[in-house]
């Protein structure tokens, strides 16, 4: 299909001219699917689904090595200062004995406020658990690879955190391995409040890895360098008091915050159902969300 | 006696097409999307395209690596493993194996630095349309963050231009 005119053989010019019809042909294929998986996500949901089937297991496979790999490095490491570090640790173990002395109270004093104002306890469930194998490479977006999918319970709009704080919440599900929106996509938005003082902030991700977090109320800048930042359970997806971010840089009307749960660090995350379904469900009633590729 | 002779056999004669030399072109295509699979998490998305530097790797070493309208279904592979919405490779391969076309009847000559333009200017339109399409969504970075994945992927063209142009000889036995 290179040459201008292949010839005298008028076969070959036929086939030249259906050649270009054919790619002009893919061309309005590809934009009639692209626009429906931009109106209407929903529509690819099994497809993406088993392609997550393929790619998720030979991710995880190969983290398994990289991982063992690491570990090997780092147990070497750990054994080179092996006497500094335990003098290191026996005393923080001190330390933390006293701390959790201290929080043992703490809880117990809030055991007995909660029951005088009749909070109901919700009890958090796991739904499933599974490891970070991959993520998207070149994009504009922010996705990683989760090793469980929905054999494992895992439904699309699940949040995922891991033990350092949030993650993100699912959007693709295969039947063992799903894909997550990060925390630090730009159109993960996470109601969210300063762990400090409880002032309410908005944290959207940046698409660099980074989180902006603004307050909620115009006016003085909140943040200090170093605050946390922690989910407030706003809007029902995202269960209430995980960590979020730590603040790094302060900007004009927000800060720059930095996620605590590292997804190329974090080695299990958890999926959790949404925190409150009803509201999740009423407010996704009307339209589908957009924020869904 | 030719001093060639006495050495070892080189094994060029008989040597022919391998024999999946029609199909191999698509499968590295195929491999390189597949790539996505590889356990790095990044956090700042300056990994190249891989298929598609390939694909358009292919595309300029020959006129007929495969047959035209199999960009769709490639675009297609491209786009479920590496989390694209569904689609968007399909339009952007279909369309760039038919701009390639329309530009080989119009150049009279080609080397290798009108070959690295010519990838230099497709990457960055598929950079561009990914954030365009990530903007349609409003989940698009500021346009600046975008220019680092351009330049990491021009840089890197010419890798990928020689690893498959060592594939393409050694598919056809040369």
């Amino acid at each position: 299909m290179a040459t201008a005119r292949p010839g005298w053989s008028r076969r070959a010019q036929y086939g030249l001219f259906f050649s270009f019809l054919a790619v002009i042909a893919g061309i309005i294929v590809g934009l009639v699917l692209l626009t429906l998986s931009l109106v209407a996500p929903q529509q690819f949901e099994r497809v993406r689904g088993a392609a997550l089937d393929i790619t998720g297991p030979i991710a995880g496979t190969l983290h398994e090595v990289t991982a063992t790999t690491e570990g090997v490095f780092t147990g070497a490491g750990n054994y080179w200062d092996a006497a500094t570090q335990n003098a290191e640790l026996k005393r923080q173990r001190r330390s933390m004995l006293q701390r959790m002395v201290e929080a043992k109270a703490i809880f117990q004093e809030n055991q007995q406020l909660k029951a005088t104002l009749q909070l109901r306890e919700r009890e958090r469930t796991t739904i499933a658990t599974g490891r970070i194998v991959g993520s998207s490479f070149n994009s504009p977006r922010r996705f990683a690879i989760l090793s469980a999918g929905t054999s494992d319970g895992v439904r699309v709009g699940m949040p995922v955190r891991s033990a350092d704080g949030l993650v993100g919440r699912i959007i693709d599900s295969g039947s063992i391995a799903s894909r997550v929106l990060l925390v630090s996509d730009r159109a993960n938005i996470v109601p969210a409040r300063l762990l400090r003082n409880g002032i309410p902030v908005i944290a959207q991700g940046r698409g660099d890895g980074t989180i902006d977090v603004r307050p909620l109320e115009v006016g003085r800048n909140p943040f200090k360098r170093g605050d946390i930042i922690i989910t407030s359970g706003t809007g029902g997806l995202y269960p209430p008091l995980v960590p979020i971010a730590r603040v790094v840089k302060l900007a004009d009307d927000g800060a720059v915050a930095l996620p605590l749960a590292d997804p190329s660090t974090t080695s299990f995350a958890i999926v959790e159902p949404p925190f409150e379904p009803t509201a999740v469900e009423a407010e996704h009633a009307p339209a589908a969300g957009p924020d869904t590729p | 006696m030719v001093r060639a002779a006495l050495g070892p056999p080189r094994g060029q004669i008989g040597r022919g097409p391998s024999p999946f030399a029609a199909y191999l072109p698509a499968a590295t295509v195929v491999f390189a999307s597949l790539l996505t699979a590889l356990p790095i998490v990044s956090t700042s998305g300056w990994y190249p395209d891989f298929g598609y530097l390939v694909f358009i790797s292919w595309r300029l070493l020959r006129a007929d690596p495969w047959p035209a309208w199999w960009a769709a279904p490639l675009g297609f592979v491209n786009d479920l493993f590496t989390g694209y919405p569904v689609g968007f490779s399909i339009a952007l391969w279909s369309a760039t194996i038919l701009a390639l076309d329309l530009i080989d009847r119009r150049t009279m000559w080609r080397d290798y630095w009108i070959e690295w333009v010519l990838a230099a200017v497709l990457i960055a339109i598929d950079e561009g349309l990914q954030w365009r399409v990530a903007k349609l969504v409003d989940a698009a970075p500021p346009l600046a963050q975008m220019v680092p994945p351009v330049v990491i992927s021009i840089c890197l063209f010419p890798l990928f231009a020689w690893i498959v142009s060592r594939i393409d000889a050694w598919r056809l036995g040369r």
